[in-house]
Parts: C-alpha cells; structure tokens; sequence
C-alpha cells in the first residue's frame, strides 16, 4: 500500500533552466521515463529563490523532491542559488543537482564545496542528454531515499 | 980658617950649583977672563973646561959681554954691572968649530976673593931666534894687526897690519909707548906695578879678549879687542896683543841687541863663568828682574839647575865642546822668579863669539802652558782607547800609553828611549825618519793620516798585525809623531774570513773604496770580467762598470759616502757591465757597506742577468702576448685575490665597466662598488669561493653602471677569476622577447579564452539545434514529405558536424587553457590509457600494435594521452584493405630528449603535405572518405609543441607513415 502510495506521490522536481529548448527537452524526456515526475521550472535564480521560498506568485508552490539547477543563469546565478539554498537550514536538505553545460574543474569544485548533491554536465548529443535524465531519474526517484518532509 | 972653610963651602956649594945649572954657565972676572964654566957650557961651546978657563971670554962670546962689564972711563965695572943685571942680553957666540949661534946672557955678580965676578948665565937662542923669526914671521903673516909691547909699554914689535889699523909706519911706532895707540886699558894691565909684578899682570890678561878704544894716526878713535900672549924674550916677556878692529862687530853687537831686545823670547846671554851678560826686557818680564839686577850675575839665580853646568868648561871638556853639546837642543829646565816662583822653561842655546871668549845665548821660553798640554796630551794619551806610542825623528820611543804597554807587553820604562824598531820592527821607523830624499817633516807629511798595516813585535816574541795612525806632534824637541797603534788581529781574521767569503760567493764580489777604485774582487769577478785580479785592483771600478756604479757612492758636495750608499744599500741595481773584450752585458748590484781601516768600503755582488733579461724579455714577450690574448677576448676577465683586489683586469673588462684598469687594480672591489653589497655578484662570488665550485649567473649592475652582465666566476687557490660580459642588450632584448611572448602568451590566452568561451557558448545553440533537428527527424521521419526528410536530414547533419568542430575547436583551445603541469610520467602508462581509449576502434580494425618500452617524461598525463590517442587513432583511421599495424618506439637524442616514433602501414601522405597535415581543419580526404575535422594533427602539434617539442612525419604514400616528435626527458629513465 505505502509502495503503491509512494508509486502513487507525485514527485515534485523543481528544474532553474533558462533555456527553453533545454527545459522542453528535460521535460520530455522525464515524461518518458516517470510520469509521476511533476517537473517546476525557474528561468532564472531570483524565480528559482522565489519559488524555493514560497514567495509572490509561488506562495502555495510545493517543496520541491530534488532540484535541477544549471548554474549559467541570469538574474541570480546557480552559483548564488546553491549557496543561498545550503544555507537554508529548510532548504538545505532539498538534493540539489548540478545540471549545466560548463564541465570547468573549477564549477565543478565550487559546486560540491557549495553542497551540491551532484554535478552533471548537458551531453551535447540528445539521446545522451535524455540518457542522462533518464538516470536522473532513476537513481533520485528509485533508488535514493529522500527525506520525508512535507 | 972656618972663614976660609965657609968660604970654600960656599963655593964648592957654588961650584955644585953651576954644574948643575940647566944653562950654560960661565963666570967672568973683571979682566974678561973664564974663570969658571960648566958641563953645560962646555956642551954648548964645543970647548973642554981647560981650553976656556983663563981665555979671555971673547973667544966665545967675541962682543957685547966683554965690554960690558969692564971697568972703563965712563963708570967702574960695579956700576957697570949694575946696568946689566937681570936684563937679558942678546949676543952672538961662537964655538969651537968656528961656527956661530945666537945667545942671551942673564949676568949676575958674584962675590969672592978675587973680587966681583960676573956669572953669565949663557943660553943657545939659536931655537928662539928662529922662533923669534918665526914669530915674526908669523907677526906679519897675522890677519889681525899685532903689536908687541915690552914690560915699559914699549912697542917693541908690530907687523904691517898694525901699521894699516893704525895708519903709521912701522918706525913711527917701535919704540914708541903703545899708549900712542891704545890710550886706555892696556899699558896698565901690563906694567908691574905696586901690587903685582909684571907677569903676574900678564898672567891676568892672557887669553882674555879686552876691549878697548884705539887712536889712529889722523886722530880717530875706534873700537878694538886685544887678546894677550906672552913672549919670552932675551929683554923680558914681551907682551903680544893682537889687536883687532871690532868697529863692526860692535856695529853687529849693536844690532845683536836690538835684535835680542825684539826677540819675542826671553833671551839672555850667558860668558864662560855662567854670569849674565846681557838680557833682553822679554827676560826682565819673564823673570821679574830689571837689566841691572841681573847682569854679571850668576845665571843659576834665574836657573838655578841645568844651565850653567852645561856650558861652563870642566875638566872633561872644553865650554866649547861643552856648548856644541847644547847647541840647538831645546833644554827643558825650570826658572826662578825674583819673587821665587818657579816656572818650567825650555832654553835653545846657541853661540856667540865675542872678545870675552865664546858666550852663549839662550832664548828662555816659558813653557808652563806647554807642561800643561803635555801634561794634558799624556792625559789623553793615557785615556786613548788604542795604543799610542809617541816617536822622535830619529825613531826613538818618547812616549806610550797604558795601552801601548798591554800590547806589547812591556812596561813603559823598558820601551821609552828604545827605538820604535823593537816593536815595529819594519814599516814605521823608515817612514818618519828624514833621509836624503826628503826632511822628516815631509817624511811625516806623506803619512798623516792614513792607516797604515804593520806588524808587531811583542816582548815575548809573538808577532801580531797592527794598523797605526801617524799625526804629527810638535815639540822642543822638533817634530814627534804620534802613531795610535791598533791591534788588527781579529780586523786581519774577519778579512781573512772575509776574503774566505768573497772568493767561495757565487756572484761575482767586488770591493770598492770611496774614491771609487777596487780595492778587493773575488776569482768569479776574474771570470766575469775576464780579467785576472792584478789587472783590476787599484783600477777605478769604471772600468767593469762604466755607468752608473761609481756616482751612486762617492760622496759630493751633496750628501757624505754614507749616506750616498745608505740610498743604495740592498737594492737591486741594474746597470752594464764591461768585460775586458770591451763586450757589454747586463748586471745587477747588490751593495753592502763594510767598514774597514780604511773607511767606508762598498761590496758589490755583481749578478750577470743577461739570462735573466732574456728570460725576463720572454715573459715580457709571453706576457704581451697573454696580455694580447686576454685583452682580445671579448668577454672581461677580472681577477681578485682572496681579499677581494683587482689582481688582474683585462681591457676588455674595464671596458665593461666602464672605468681604467689603473682605477681597478689593486682595489678592494666590494670598496669600489659598495651598491653590490647584496647582490648576485656578492653572493655568488663568495659561494663560488666557499665551495670551491665555478657559478654562471646574471645579474644587474644597479647604478651608476645599469648593466646586466652574465657571469662565470671559477674558484682557484689565489682567490676568483670571473669572465663576464655585458648582457644588457641582450637582456632588453630578453625581456622585449620575454615581454612579447609574455604578450604573446597572454594574446594566446586571450585566444584560447576565446576560443573556449567561444566554442563553450556556442555548444549551447548548437546543442539545440542539433537536438531539435533530431527529434523533428525522430518525431516526423516519414510523416512529413520526403523533402521534409531530406531538409531535416540536412539540418541535422550540419548540427551534427558543427557539433564536433566545435567540439574539436574546444578540445584544441584547451591544450593550453586546460594545461596542466609537467610532471614525470611514464609514457609507457599514457599509451596504454590510449589504447584503452581505443580499445573499440582497435577491436573493430583488428589492429596489432607493438611499442618499445617507453621512458618517464615530464609531460602534462591527459595530454600526452590525447597525443597518443590521436596519432594511434589516426593510425588506425587512416587505413585501407590491410589490417593496421601500428608501432611505437622512442630513443634518446643527441639533444638528450626523448623521440618517439609511431609507425604505421597506412595509407601514407604526399610529401607536399608534411606540413599541411598539421594545420587546423586540414583534411586530405573527402568526408565521405574519412570522419574527423581535420583538427587531430593540429591538436598533437600544439600539444608537442607545448612539451617544448616538434613534431613531423615521414611518410611513403602506400606504405605508411611514421610520426616522429620529442619529449623532454626525466632524469633516470630508461635509456
């Protein structure tokens, strides 16, 4: 029954993408692999804080299971919202991954020092792309065990 | 009868007298008739005694008796008698034989019975007439003016030069009293008078020069002396006065006391009997006496001992030899004052004729001072350090000192009086004595002052070599000399010693004096010169040395010979010597002093140095040549000792600097250049001495030189030599080059920046693009019309391949942007990691790959991975029909790098294209053809390139091609 119920509870993912090709892309391919997955996006890291923190428009937005930030953002970067998300002793526990086109050492460092959960670089060709969100979900939805806060 | 007894008695007495009667006697009775005769006259007259008693007696004495005794007319015989007696009566007598002969009768009475007789005492005058002819011969003969007066001071006889002084003729005078002629003074002392009887006035007189005043005819006076003598005569003594003019001589004796008067010393005149005769007022000063005090006094009141002994005759002498034993001897006496002082003298006699006999004079010197100097000078004699003795002219020891007698081992008694040849036996005497060559003053003169070497006989035999020292000494006794006397013996053994010195020297050793002759030389001056010793000693050293020897040490008017030499002493000299073939050659002095006897010597050690000048002009030659060598260098060579001086700067070097090699040498450099304390020159040149190890290091030469220089600095035992050069415009040129590849690196930074963020950024779209395309072609492949197809076909193709350009283009960029650093690796490992990487081409080829094994190189590991994993890859790629063979080797180059090679058995490239290949985006082969961009190569050369490296290829076309590029090698890799 828990199973079932779990199967059955939406997973709330919160995706900061300014790219809309690239959001399309993301949303299409977690449809494919887990229709439970009710995918928000954030076009930039003041939406995404905004969002994170219910505020404005997001006053009744759900805490979001896991995160998906690309750090290349306008307005406030990933970077910023990583950090100001670790700091949140709420939002702290919320995995949060590093989905971003830069594969740079120093993103990379910067990332797990700012308490990323993970980091993993957009493939350029799209199935590999797809193949990836695939194992996003994949280990975040089915394998990993996310803290029960609600 | 006792009447008649005394009667015959007195006869017989009378008889006996007469016989013994030294005369002749006769004795006549009144009648002229012998009536008694002696022996003698028997003798005398040839006659017996009975032939003639009874004669009348003018058989033997024809006249002038017989008459005079005869009574006749005019008187009676006794008063002729009278008349006769006593007077001597000179007749003529005859003998015997007829012959005559001159005769004096001396008749006397006598009584007897007959009546008066007359005893005539008969003498032969035959002797005395002659004498008497003699005499007058004689009279006449006489220089002097002779004059003989009888017992009434008659003139008797005189000769002609009475007649000449007194301007009369002979009869004018004879008979005439000889007042006439001589007034005064003379008569008196002749005649008997009351007191004495004529021959005792005589006696008085005799011998005795009187002076007095004579009378000429024409009336004038002058002043005579007459020297008395007896004469016996038939009338009595006669007496004869030789009579002489002394108008001069009183005119001299005039003079003479003038001159005795200026006479500067006391002169006194002394006659026979030692009184004073004249003085002169120096004697009166001297003595304290006026004039009268002393004439006619004994001369023992002013001397009281040794004079008047001396010349007063005695009876071992004559005061004449007396005197000549004084004469010009001065006699050191002592005086009496009136006031009764005492005073040494010394006198000098001489003599003086006068009528008064012979007197003396004697000039009296007070020699108080001269006592005192002698007294003084034997002082000093006694205090001399050396042995004096003090000679006479004629080499006999006047005085000597203490010393004298240490030396010679007498005592002074046994040596004063001796002659000097008992100590000296040779040498001395011969010199001071005159000889007929020249006075002893001259003698003297000729040795004043120079040493002179003897030798010297001790009492106990022993002989020893002296050098004496003469000066004169005068005295009373004339000129004395004073010789000091030095024991040379030890001087004799340092000269011996010396001498033994000089020959055994190596150089060649020759003395030479201050007046510049040699003196000494040694046999290697003999050979050096080639002279032999003879022929060079007493030469002036001129002749061996022409220049430059002699000045150095005579003395002038500048400086003494001491100090003259004092300047040269110890000091190397280089001047030219002269041999005796008049060949020059150079020479150096060493001169020393060396007292000697004779005054300063010099010794000079002559070194020929003509090998040394050539040895000296090699080095010159070497040294210019070194000197040639390092000023050419173009670098700078300094050299500093261990304290840090220039020792050495060659042209260059100064240059460099920028200053003189005076201004450097000898300078402390860290003194000169304080603004390099601190610096890489500090540092490294004390490391390089510190450790011994040679540092090759730049640096900059701060102000006021503002200089790079590139050094190398090599250690050695004196200290540092360092090469440097100036590095500064190679320097600026090193930091234009630095700078602009500074630039350049960061333009290419900037490009690769660019590139990456170009090709980072540009990712972006294309992945949309690319990722649309495929999913349009995924989501409407057939759906939409075939142009549709191909249209999306199209786009996604050229997505596709803008994805791996620029995929390509990124890779490319960050072989610099995303360079790591070098570290050591083995790229044994990195191909492997390659290989792996290709493990699916290499499967899917089927391809063999063999390698080497290959070294540790410093290399960036990801990089070197990709460098393999292109060229294998190209390798691989790059085939066609055959199965891809693919061999990886590496050596170790002449450049001490690792080359690698990898080799394959593709299809090979055309020449023409080496170099295209690795250019960007250079393909050589359709798409169709091969995959890739095109872009591999340029990657792997960039990435070599960045390993300080080059890469090429060699290649056949239809064979293969082999890639070649090189590593930097890391220290204990495998060879």
């Amino acid at each position: 029954m828990i199973a079932l119920l779990e199967e059955y509870m939406p997973v709330e993912v919160l995706l900061v993408e300014d790219s809309p090709g690239d959001v399309r892309l993301t949303r299409d391919a977690f449809r494919e692999t887990n229709e439970s997955i009710r995918l928000h996006v954030a076009v930039d890291g003041v939406e995404a804080m905004d969002f994170l923190k219910k505020r404005g428009a997001f006053a009744s937005s759900p805490r979001p299971d896991f995160i998906l930030l690309d750090l290349n953002i306008p307005k406030m970067d990933g970077r910023e919202v990583l950090a100001q998300i670790k700091k949140d002793n709420d939002l702290k526990t919320i995995p949060t991954i590093i989905l971003t086109t830069s594969d740079s050492e120093a993103d990379i460092k910067k990332s797990y020092e700012l308490q990323a959960n993970c980091y993993l670089n957009k493939p350029v060709q799209l199935e590999d792309f797809e193949s990836v969100v695939k194992s996003i979900n994949d280990f975040w939805t089915t394998k990993v065990k996310l803290p029960q806060q609600r | 009868m006792p009447e008649t007894s005394a009667v015959q008695q007195s006869e017989a007495r009378y008889r006996g007298l007469l016989e013994a009667a030294p005369d002749a006697m006769v004795v006549v009775n009144q009648l002229g008739e012998i009536v008694l005769l002696n022996v003698q006259a028997e003798k005398q007259f040839g006659y017996s005694r009975d032939e003639l008693v009874g004669q009348p007696v003018t058989n033997i004495i024809p006249e002038g008796f017989a008459e005079r005794i005869i009574a006749d007319g005019t008187r009676t015989a006794a008063e002729a008698l009278e008349q006769q007696i006593g007077t001597g009566i000179e007749l003529n007598a005859l003998r015997k034989d007829g012959t005559e002969f001159p005769i004096e009768i001396m008749l006397s009475p006598l009584e007897s019975a007959d009546g008066i007789l007359v005893t005539a005492a008969i003498r032969d005058i035959t002797r005395r007439r002659e004498s008497d002819a003699r005499y007058r011969g004689l009279l006449e003969a006489a220089p002097d003016a002779m004059v003989v007066v009888n017992q009434l001071g008659e003139i008797v006889l005189l000769n002609v030069q009475a007649e000449k002084q007194f301007g009369y003729s002979r009869d004018e005078l004879v008979g005439q009293p000889v007042t006439n002629i001589i007034p005064e003074g003379f008569a008196e002392r002749i005649i008997a008078d009351g007191t004495r009887t004529a021959a005792e006035a005589l006696e008085q007189q005799i011998g005795t020069g009187i002076e007095l005043n004579a009378l000429r005819k024409d009336g004038t006076e002058f002043p005579i002396e007459i020297m008395l003598s007896p004469l016996e005569s038939a009338d009595g003594i006669l007496v004869t006065a030789a009579i002489r003019d002394i108008t001069v001589r009183r005119e001299s004796e005039a003079r003479y006391r003038g001159l005795l008067e200026a006479a500067p010393d006391a002169m006194v005149v002394v006659d026979q009997a030692g009184e004073i005769v004249l003085l002169n007022v120096q004697a009166e000063k001297q003595f304290g006496y006026s004039r009268d005090e002393l004439v006619g006094q004994a001369v023992t009141n002013i001397i009281p001992v040794g004079f008047a002994e001396r010349i007063i005759a005695d009876g071992t002498r004559t005061a004449a030899e007396a005197l000549a034993q004084q004469i010009g001897t001065g006699i050191e006496l002592n005086a009496l004052r009136k006031d009764g002082t005492e005073f040494p003298i010394e006198i000098m006699l001489s003599p003086l004729e006068s009528a008064d006999g012979i007197l003396v004079t004697a000039a009296i010197r007070d020699i108080t001072v001269r006592r005192e100097s002698e007294a003084r000078y034997r002082g000093l004699l006694e205090a001399a350090p050396d042995a004096m003795v003090v000679v006479d002219q004629r080499g006999e020891i006047v005085l000597l000192n203490v010393q004298a007698e240490k030396q010679f081992g007498y005592r002074r008694d046994e040596l004063v009086g001796q002659r000097v040849t008992n100590i000296i036996p040779v040498g001395f005497a011969e010199r001071i004595i005159a000889d007929g060559t020249r006075t002893a003053a001259e003698a003297l003169a000729q040795q004043i002052g120079t040493g002179i070497e003897l030798n010297a006989l001790r009492k106990d035999g022993t002989e020893f070599p002296i050098e004496i020292m003469l000066s004169p000494l005068e005295s009373a006794d004339g000129i004395l000399v004073t010789a000091a006397i030095r024991d040379i013996t030890v001087r004799r053994e340092s000269e011996a010693r010396y001498r033994g010195l000089l020959e055994a020297a190596p150089d060649a050793m020759v003395v030479v004096d201050q007046s510049g002759e040699i003196v000494l030389l040694n046999v290697q001056a003999e050979k050096q010169f080639g002279y032999s010793r003879d022929e060079l000693v007493g030469q002036p050293v001129k002749n061996i040395i022409p220049e430059g020897f002699e000045e150095r040490l005579i003395a002038d008017a500048l400086r003494s010979t001491e100090d003259a030499l004092a300047q040269q002493i110890g000091m190397g000299i280089e001047l030219y010597g002269r041999r005796k073939d008049g060949s020059g050659f150079p020479i150096e002095l060493m001169l020393s002093p060396l007292a000697s006897g004779g005054g300063v010597l010099v010794t000079a050690a002559i070194r020929d140095i003509t090998v040394r000048h050539a040895a000296d002009e090699a080095l010159r030659v070497a040294h210019r040549k070194s000197e040639s060598i390092l000023n050419s260098l173009n670098d700078g060579l300094a050299v500093f000792d261990k304290n840090w001086v220039y020792t050495y700067v060659n042209e260059q070097g100064a240059k460099i600097i920028g200053m003189r090699v005076d201004e450097l040498m000898g300078q402390n450099c860290w003194d000169l250049f304080p603004q390099l304390e601190g610096s890489k020159f500090f540092e490294n040149y004390h490391r390089a001495v510190d450790t011994g190890k040679s540092i090759h290091f730049e640096d900059f030469f701060p102000e006021p030189f503002n200089q790079w220089l590139e050094c190398h600095c090599h250690p050695s035992s004196e200290g540092l030599s360092v090469y440097f050069r100036d590095v500064t415009q190679a320097k600026k040129t090193d930091i234009n080059l630095v700078k602009k590849v500074e630039e350049l690196k960061r333009s290419n930074e900037e490009l690769e920046q660019f590139a990456y963020i170009a090709s980072h950024d540009l990712q972006e779209p294309l992945r949309m693009v690319a990722s649309y395309t495929q999913l349009l072609s995924r989501k409407y492949k057939g759906k939409l019309d075939s142009d549709a197809d191909e249209f999306i076909a199209f786009a996604v193709d050229g997505a596709t391949r803008m994805q791996a350009l620029i995929k390509d283009l990124l890779e490319y960029s960050r072989v610099g942007t995303k360079g790591k650093e070098f570290t050591a690796i083995s790229s044994e490992d990195a191909l492997r990691q390659a290989l792996r990487n290709l493990r699916g081409a290499i499967e899917d080829s089927e391809t063999v790959i063999t390698h080497d094994p290959l070294p540790m190189v410093s290399a960036d590991e990801i990089q070197l991975v990709q460098l393999f994993q292109n060229l294998v890859g190209n390798a691989i790629k790059y085939q066609q029909g055959k199965a891809p063979q693919i061999n990886i080797a590496a050596f170790k180059n002449r450049s001490r790098r690792w080359e690698f090679s990898v080799g394959d058995n593709g299809l090979g490239i055309e020449p023409q294209y080496f170099e295209r290949i690795f250019g960007m985006f250079q393909r050589l082969h359709k798409r169709e053809e091969f995959a890739g961009t095109g872009i591999g190569l340029a990657i792997c050369k960039k990435i070599v390139e960045r390993h300080g490296g080059s890469i090429s290829v060699q290649s056949t076309l239809g064979e293969g091609s082999t890639f070649h590029f090189d590593l930097t090698a890391v220290e204990g890799s495998a060879a």
